[in-house]
């Protein structure tokens, strides 16, 4: 699954990262494979996301999201 | 013996990098511009111990050293130049407790510089808050660099932070990560190829595409045993780099920092889910607008109208005081009612950026933009527009200028062009000025009518901004890829320091580079207004004499006729009448016109210029206000500031680009003349036809 | 005297704000920005 299809209040694991569609900034901020992440709320329409990623606080967007393979970690 | 040395403060956003500036050099600072480009450069002098004086500079917040906008090439760029005057003697990385995994990632490329680096872990004052403890001993082993652990909120450990600076001769110049370890074949070849160049150094001109001494990236070609790579795996090679960075700092912090996270509070959970509510979200966010407006109308009314006073008492004072003449009369009525023009708006001035300043300290701001993206994207902006949307309110320039960090080209080019539309403080004077002649006092709802008429302005203004972005987005026909990261710092509490700090700063930037223009142009007309070719005006003396013989009046009353019909054969008459057929439509005459002409300068200039052309021959000490109030119109023989023509001015100002500078900006920001030009031309129009609708309704 | 004064003050302010006026929009104008963000995805915005 995608960090896109990931509910509020949900955690998980990043597993890969197509860098070829990621920009390095988000990288850089933390997201990389094997580090948590977390959703912590949605805009409305689910987009932007507002992510808790590896400790550090920050919003992207719902097709940027797509790009970032994770497993969830618990299970609800 | 005293000597200088160069400080370089560096590090992420958000981790109060400002404030250690200002702990760091109190009011012993400047902010100017990097040549031939708009990024601000603050600098300022530190007294250190044993007599060593530092010279602080302050560069742009940055994630890293992979520059993805100008003011982060700016760091760079500086950090590779050795023979740059600013280059430092040490680099000072600032980062904040709470964040301190992510924020040493920059720590880690400034040492791999091999420029000697101190490590300030700042906040500290939250440790215990958020459940941290730290190792300051193993840390410094483990990162190889002394720390200093301040926080500038209670003021400590400044002391202690000045003391390393001043030893900074004995810190390790060792990297943290050998580049070649990215990619051992790669870096091997790139060795071979420069021998004597350092590896890290010639990668980042490899991937930042900057100069590095007489290096730059062309030059850089494939040689026997290296092999260029192509930018997707480059891309990959960047990546690795930063995976390796953080498996050196996720070792170091192993060592030297435990996060208790039973003990650990966090208030922002707490408040973000009230902030970014979907629906109590908007409702705070409309409060706190309405707010700003409502205070910046009311608190600012009293001193205003007491510096309005003081400007009319001191022009009668002059022209009492010197002996008469052109000169005395160009200060009593050019150079005195002109600078009142531009005093009378400190107060509000300080009002917006002090709200700008409280919304961008606390953190409030990046939630503005969680909320807006997904509602700003449909009109073809970021959630970061309404960043500069909010501080156009300010003024256009810095707006402009904060569109950097939107990642969209078209995003980015669409809020540049719409951003003009907001209502900047320069419009505030025009605003206030005719709301105070023309809308009726009265409350509804306790607001009361000026008010709401100037909050409706500023929806007119937003109103526009995202109209024509939405026009424009599908007009505009630029692929351009798109994403969006934002930071969600904590919440703080601003600090009085920073935020007044900035408050007198930006104040006095606007008030002296408008405040030269606006004399000098007030100096300009007041001379048109005096002086006049031929007849009409050289002999008006005579004219009006014989031409009201028949009629007895007084002295004064005859003056008074000498002067308007001085005035109305005067240089800046004659412009005035030419021009007055295409403003008559829309209930100006031609005085207002000529104010329109001036104003194009820079919109404030408005008021100014009604003020010295009004009292260009009145004798009696009068406000602007009741000047302008006392008008009549030629042709109706009503006021000439009335509803019809009050709201046709308003909307004139709402929607005219009246700013050079700002078309400088425009122009300097898009690399282009096309984009500027086509903005002038499209916004006049708007305001021409709308002021035109107006008054052609109300009359 | 005082008129030969003042009218000389009155000019010369006026040649010093004519100037100063040209300086700041018609030559700040020709003055290119040195470096500046190109128009598409430079990659420096």
């Amino acid at each position: 699954m995608t960090l896109a299809d990931l509910k509020r209040g949900q955690q998980g694991i990043i597993k890969d990262v197509s860098s070829k569609d990621i920009p390095l900034k988000l990288l850089e901020m933390g997201c990389l494979p094997g580090n948590s992440v977390q959703l912590l709320h949605l805009a409305p329409f689910s987009d932007p996301m507002y992510l808790n990623v590896n400790g550090t606080h920050l919003a992207i967007r719902k097709e940027t999201a797509h790009h970032i393979l994770i497993e969830t970690t618990d299970n609800e | 013996m005293s000597k200088q040395i160069n400080v370089a403060l560096i590090g992420n956003p958000n981790t109060g990098k400002t404030s250690v500036f200002n702990a760091l050099t109190g009011l012993n600072q400047k902010v100017g511009n990097y040549p031939g480009i708009t990024v601000e450069k603050k600098e300022g002098v530190c007294k250190l111990p044993r007599g060593v004086k530092a010279h602080i500079i302050d560069l742009p917040g940055t994630y890293s050293l992979n520059a993805s906008s100008l003011d982060e090439s700016v760091v760079i760029e500086l950090l590779l130049n050795k023979n740059d005057k600013d280059y430092p003697d040490v680099a000072v990385v600032i980062t904040d407790v709470e964040n301190l995994k992510r924020n040493l990632l920059i720590y880690t490329q400034i040492k791999d510089l091999e420029i000697p680096t101190i490590l300030v872990i700042n906040m500290s004052d939250r440790m215990a808050y958020k459940g941290i403890s730290l190792d300051i001993e193993k840390l410094e082993k483990q990162l190889d660099t002394k720390i200093a652990l301040i926080s500038t909120r209670k003021g400590k450990g400044i002391d202690n932070l000045k003391d390393l600076i001043s030893n900074y001769k004995t810190l390790s110049i060792e990297p943290c990560l050998n580049t070649q370890d990215i990619d051992t074949a790669y870096f091997e070849g790139l060795k071979k190829a420069f021998p004597n160049q350092s590896l890290y150094k010639l990668w980042l001109v490899i991937t930042q595409d900057v100069n590095f001494g007489k290096i730059d990236r062309n030059s850089i070609k494939d040689a026997s045993d290296f092999k260029t790579k192509s930018n997707v795996d480059l891309k990959r090679l960047q990546q690795k780099e930063t995976i390796k960075r953080y498996q050196y700092i996720n070792n170091a912090l192993k060592e030297g920092q435990t996060i208790d996270l039973n003990s650990a509070k966090d208030l922002r959970i707490k408040m973000d889910r009230i902030l970014t509510h979907k629906v109590w979200g908007y409702l705070i966010f409309f409060l706190i607008l309405l707010t700003i407006f409502q205070a910046i109308y009311d608190w600012a009314e009293v001193p205003m109208d007491f510096i309005d006073s003081t400007f009319a008492s001191l022009s009668e004072w002059t022209k009492n005081v010197l002996p008469s003449g052109a000169f005395t009369s160009l200060l009593a009525e050019g150079v005195i009612p002109g600078l009142g023009g531009i005093v009378i708006f400190i107060p509000q001035i300080a009002f917006l950026f002090l709200f700008i300043a409280v919304l961008e300290e606390s953190g409030y701001m990046s939630r503005v933009v969680f909320l807006m993206d997904r509602i700003m994207r449909r009109f073809g902006l970021s959630g970061k527009s309404v960043v500069p949307l909010i501080s156009g309110t300010a003024c256009a320039i810095p707006a402009i200028m904060a569109t950097r960090n939107i990642e969209s080209w078209k995003e980015r080019l669409i809020t540049i062009l719409v951003t003009p539309f907001t209502t900047c403080s320069a419009r505030l004077p025009v605003y206030l000025i005719i709301i105070s002649l023309v809308i009726p006092e009265g409350r509804f709802l306790g607001l009361s009518y000026q008010a709401l008429t100037l909050m409706l302005l500023y929806l007119i203004g937003f109103g526009a901004a995202v109209g024509s972005a939405w026009i424009l987005n599908k007009i505009l026909n630029i692929k351009s890829k798109t994403f969006f990261v934002v930071e969600m710092p904590n919440y703080k509490l601003p600090l009085f320091k920073n935020v007044a700090l900035t408050v007198i700063e930006k104040t006095k930037s606007f008030i002296f580079g408008a405040g030269k223009i606006i004399l000098a142009i007030s100096i300009v007309l007041w001379f048109l207004a005096s002086y006049g070719p031929g007849e009409q005006f050289n002999n008006a003396e005579e004219i009006i004499t014989e031409q009201y013989a028949s009629e007895n009046l007084s002295q004064d009353e005859l003056n008074q006729k000498i002067a308007s019909h001085k005035l109305e054969y005067s240089f800046i008459g004659i412009t005035g009448r030419a021009i007055e057929p295409a403003i008559r439509p829309l209930g100006y005459d031609w005085k207002i016109g000529i104010a329109i002409v001036s104003s194009f300068a820079a919109r404030e200039v408005f008021v100014g210029t009604l003020a010295t052309i009004y009292s260009v021959g009145s004798d009696e000490e009068a406000t602007i206000k009741n000047r302008m109030a006392k008008e009549i119109n030629p042709v109706l023989g009503t006021p000439l500031f009335n509803l019809a023509s009050g709201i046709s001015l308003l909307l004139f100002y709402a929607f005219a680009m009246q700013c050079m500078s700002t078309l400088a900006i425009v122009k300097r920001e898009t690399n282009s003349w096309k984009w500027p030009i086509l903005q002038l031309t499209i916004m006049t129009a708007i305001a021409y036809i709308v002021a035109l609708i107006a008054y052609q309704f109300l009359k | 005297m005082n008129d030969i004064i003042q009218n000389i003050l009155v000019f010369s302010s006026l040649a010093i704000a004519l100037l100063f006026l040209i300086k700041k929009f018609v030559w700040a104008s020709k003055k290119k920005a040195a470096k500046a963000c190109g128009s598409n995805d430079c990659g420096c915005h």
